[in-house]
């Protein structure tokens, strides 16, 4: 990450302006035991209480990485149930990175943001024939498939 | 524009920065090596 994510210039600009960046030790305490730290680099989303949303292991190259955090911002806001900006980010992440293996999560969780926003089934439905259409083998389209009835 | 990641190093001033900035934190686990 060192060598080759974290000085590209995008993901400088991306994560400076959008997210507050805390680094530590693997083993740092009581962080490493709390967080259930197991390799690195561990890379944790967190909403500003300090509860995890989102979790990767391993390297990711820019262009994974910044869909990844998209992706983990979307899910601070799903989670609280702040359908709105969840979906602002999901829309960036699939709009910029539409190759990204976040992708696939991004238009699964765009389908039921939109659901828990209107109650209206139909985007479940999409979210399934579009993963079909697009990444028929993930494992998002599997999750999805019972939404082809609707 | 900033060259590099500004990485805060204590999850406290972090967590008061995200309430105050209203924004995510990215919290790395990293080996130094």
């Amino acid at each position: 990450m060192d060598a080759v994510t974290y000085p590209d210039a995008r993901v400088i600009s991306f994560v400076n302006e959008n997210m507050i960046p805390l680094r530590v030790r693997f083993d740092a305490q009581p962080l490493a035991t709390d967080f259930n730290v197991k390799w690195t680099p561990t890379i944790v989303t967190l909403d500003p209480e300090g509860k995890e949303h989102h979790r990767t292991v391993g390297f990711l190259a820019p262009e994974e990485f910044i869909p990844s955090l998209l992706l983990g911002i979307g899910k601070v806001y799903f989670d609280t149930d702040q359908f709105d900006a969840a979906l602002a980010n999901l829309e960036k992440l699939l709009s910029g990175y539409p190759k990204s293996h976040s992708a696939h999560e991004a238009i699964y969780l765009r389908g039921v943001s939109l659901y828990k926003k209107t109650d209206d089934p139909k985007p479940l439905k999409r979210a399934y024939e579009k993963l079909q259409e697009n990444y028929p083998g993930s494992e998002w389209t599997k999750r999805a498939y019972p939404y082809r009835l609707l | 524009m900033e060259n590099k990641i500004e990485w805060a190093n204590k999850m406290d001033e972090a967590l008061a920065r995200a309430r105050s900035d209203n924004k995510p934190v990215l919290l790395d686990f990293f080996n130094p090596g």
